[in-house]
């Protein structure tokens, strides 16, 4: 009965996508070594030093370079022209890669 | 249309980072922060190994692992028995890629007095196999983390592990030295390293079987197996990256198979297939059974079996400490060697 209810909470740990505090206490941004930011509404690790975005997948951060994503904010303040071609394209070189 | 579309490539990576012209394959590098591209700032590294290509590799070896691996357990319980040598306590403690299932299974048992454990691989179907085991047999106390990253570029704060395990995993890194400089970083002062790494005597018989049958059947060799360190490379590595008393070791297993067709489906298994990226993605049937042929008619046993190498080396170094021993200045001696030598006579 413990053990359910255990498992019933991890669950839903997992579901509310929230990190654990070990996790969220050492991980820094992969690239920039500066501190992330979780963000609740994406369930992503935003690295605002380098204003990029990586997802949490099952409550498992994915915190490989490739995996992340440039923020369409940032991008649109600094190079207005690019951003669409920019996502589109790094989507594309994802699906090469794998 | 495939023309059209690296066209289109090319100009957007044009107008969209400013790059040099010399760079051939500045079309095929659009990712920013991709661990695959020749950006600006990669430009002058070495790729050796496709970062990409390994994960994918590490993901397929995420099915076809077996429950229980010998050679992978016994590496694994090799570099843990380390800890047991250590009088120190390692609360936290982060396991870099490689063989992480083995080194699960080896820590349960208690070594190192670990607690809180952060499990990284750049393979996200690795972790969640490595999860579910984790929870279904949840029988010690060990609270495990997962994150997906790459050593290369590791997403841990400075000072925060006590204690960084790489389990045959950073020998596929481009850049090792980096790798290690960056385990270092992460660890507390007086934090230990400990990496298995495959040394460069790892399968020669197959380097071997493979290069004659592609002199004999493709009148040329291309590199199938992996430059690999040698046991004099991992003491300098360990200098390099300023671990303090830093120490080697090597332990050379040879497991036995059925066939070398087996051995190449327990590479797979491991993960531990190619991943070069002069890679010849070319291989004929006649040049495989070749290989498989020779392999079998070279080194093949009395009883039928084929063996096969792996040479593992196990570096140790801890993070600088004051509390650590060390030599003294040079020409800080207060006696002559010529005194001692009077003292305890000749």
């Amino acid at each position: 009965m413990v053990r359910v209810s255990r498992e019933v909470m991890q669950k839903a740990a997992t579901q509310l996508g929230s990190l654990t505090k070990t996790l969220s206490e050492a991980l820094v941004c992969p690239l920039s070594k500066h501190p992330l930011r979780y963000c609740e509404q994406s369930n992503s690790l935003i690295s605002d030093a380098i204003g990029v975005s990586f997802p949490i997948k099952n409550g498992i951060p994915c915190l490989v370079p490739r995996d992340g994503k440039i923020l369409e904010e940032e991008v649109a303040s600094s190079k207005p022209n690019n951003d669409p071609n920019l996502s589109a394209v790094n989507e594309e070189n994802q699906g090469r890669g794998s | 249309m495939r023309a059209l579309s690296s066209l289109f490539r090319t100009s957007t990576s044009c107008s969209a980072r400013r790059r040099t012209t010399k760079q051939p394959f500045a079309a095929f590098s659009l990712a920013p922060f991709s661990t695959h591209n020749y950006d600006d700032t990669q430009n002058s590294k070495v790729k050796i190994f496709d970062r990409q290509l390994k994960r994918t590799q590490r993901d397929r070896a995420a099915w076809l692992m077996p429950s229980k691996d010998p050679l992978l357990d016994n590496v694994a319980d090799n570099l843990l028995d380390r800890l047991q040598d250590c009088k120190k306590n390692f609360p936290t403690a982060l396991c870099l890629g490689g063989s992480l299932q083995a080194i699960r299974r080896s820590l349960s048992s208690g070594r190192g007095a670990i607690e809180k454990l952060i499990m990284m691989d750049a393979s996200y179907e690795m972790l969640q196999v490595c999860k579910n085991a984790a929870d279904v047999s949840n029988n010690d106390n060990i609270e495990s983390v997962y994150v997906v990253g790459d050593e290369e570029f590791l997403p841990i704060k400075e000072s925060s592990v006590d204690l960084v395990i790489s389990c045959l995993g950073l020998h596929w890194t481009n850049d090792l030295p980096g790798a290690m400089i960056q385990s270092r970083l992460a660890l507390k002062p007086d934090g230990l390293f400990l990496a298995a790494i495959l040394g460069g005597e790892t399968l020669k018989e197959l380097r071997i079987a493979c290069t004659m049958a592609q002199m004999e059947r493709d009148g040329g060799i291309s590199p199938r197996i992996s430059p690999l360190a040698q046991v004099r490379d991992a003491g300098n590595l360990l200098t390099r990256a300023a671990f303090t008393l830093p120490s080697v070791d090597v332990d050379e297993y040879v497991v036995k198979y059925e066939s070398a067709l087996e051995l190449i489906e327990h590479l797979r298994a491991m993960g531990e297939t190619n991943a070069l990226f002069q890679m010849n993605t070319v291989l004929k049937r006649d040049t495989a059974v070749a290989t498989a042929a020779i392999y079998d008619s070279m080194f093949a046993a009395e009883d039928g079996t084929v063996p096969a190498t792996f040479q593992v080396i196990y570096m140790t170094g801890w993070r600088e400490h004051p509390s650590q021993q060390k030599a003294k200045r040079r020409g800080s001696a207060t006696i002559s060697f010529k005194d001692i030598q009077k003292q305890f006579g000749s």
